[in-house]
């Protein structure tokens, strides 16, 4: 069933659409939370801060808006909330964690690769991730909203609340200082 | 800036899939024609390409439950307060439909009083307003008994 009718379910108060609406969710917006608070137990107090959130404000959502942008700008608008109470620094510090997890799919193996090409290849996706918490978090919120989440430009601009020239300009700024740090960290390495 | 360098700026966003239809046209044009832009756009490509492949962290089944559990409970609270408050709304009018009726009442009443008791007793609106803010205490008291009661109920669940 599709997201609009879920929310229109939501509206009338049915649960099973907030089931659905969660379950659908779970993985982008958790995602998405690590990403910028970058420590799992923070995410998950904010994964359901925010679901919490959506109720209490699901009869204001204006229908013809993007669901998708707007859960998000409700998860970001209390996830800078939070950096700002707990960590006012973190906002433009790099933290030594790594936030980097690896999944039970990204274990199987593909036949078409040997295994020394997925240890290369996990190892090239620990130098990357690593590389990106080490970005400020207005970076890697865009980074995640492109890449991950695949989020056109426009649609980034209404999570993050800014014009569209300012999310090219972050993301192009995001993507140079990746490299950068991806050639300081592994000099002669594959990234140059 | 010249060409060459505008286009520079543009091959990262080029490897991000984040340009504009005549930008990608100005990019491609120029790649074509100059192998600096080339390699560069080409060094590009593996970081973008690793960003989409990065694993997604999946939350924890009892994270997922736990959501859930407490955002039922908001929403039947926010269900339960909103019947609180229209059956609120419907006794408020009530009450003052029943007040603007008994002033009726009342005027009659104390008109028969008025005429038993003599000229001197003439203070309608006094025995009105005194009705009234009976009336009006008694609703208040039944309030705050009923609201004391929902609470105790509530902890006891």
């Amino acid at each position: 069933m599709a997201v609009d009718a879920d929310v229109v379910r939501l509206r009338r108060g049915d649960l099973n659409a907030l089931s659905e609406l969660i379950t659908r969710y779970q993985n982008r917006l958790y995602r998405y939370l690590l990403r910028i608070v970058r420590q799992p137990a923070e995410a998950e107090d904010l994964f359901q801060q925010t679901w919490l959130r959506v109720v209490e404000k699901i009869r204001s959502f204006d229908a013809s808006r993007n669901f998708d942008a707007w859960l998000f700008t409700l998860a970001r608008n209390l996830a800078i909330d939070h950096l700002r109470r707990i960590r006012p620094q973190s906002l433009d510090e790099p933290l030594a964690n790594s936030w980097h997890s690896e999944t039970v799919a990204d274990r199987i193996p593909c036949k078409d690769h040997t295994p020394l090409d997925h240890a290369l290849a996990a190892e090239r996706r620990t130098e990357i991730s690593e590389a990106m918490a080490g970005l400020p978090m207005i970076y890697r919120e865009v980074l995640t909203l492109r890449f991950e989440d695949e989020m056109k430009i426009e649609e980034i601009a209404q999570v993050t609340a800014v014009p569209v020239s300012t999310v090219k300009s972050r993301l192009r700024r995001s993507l140079e200082q990746l490299r950068y740090a991806l050639e300081a960290r592994y000099p002669g390495g594959t990234w140059q | 800036m010249n060409e060459h360098d505008k286009i520079r700026e543009l091959l990262a966003l080029a490897a991000a899939d984040a340009l504009t239809s005549a930008e990608e046209k100005q990019v491609a044009e120029h790649v074509r024609s100059c192998i600096a832009c080339s390699n560069e756009l080409e060094a590009w490509r593996p970081i973008a390409s690793e960003l989409r492949r990065l694993p997604t962290p999946q939350p924890s089944s009892w994270l997922v439950q736990a959501t859930l559990a407490r955002a039922e409970a908001k929403l039947t609270e926010q269900a339960e307060h909103d019947w609180n408050r229209r059956v609120m709304i419907v006794v408020v009018a009530f009450a003052w439909l029943l007040t603007i009726a008994s002033w009726a009442v009342f005027h009659v009443v104390s008109g028969r009083f008025e005429r038993l008791l003599g000229p001197q007793f003439s203070h309608t609106w006094i025995s009105f307003a005194a009705f009234t803010a009976l009336e009006w205490l008694a609703g208040g008291v039944a309030a705050v008994m009923l609201a004391i009661r929902q609470r105790g109920e509530r902890r006891l669940v």
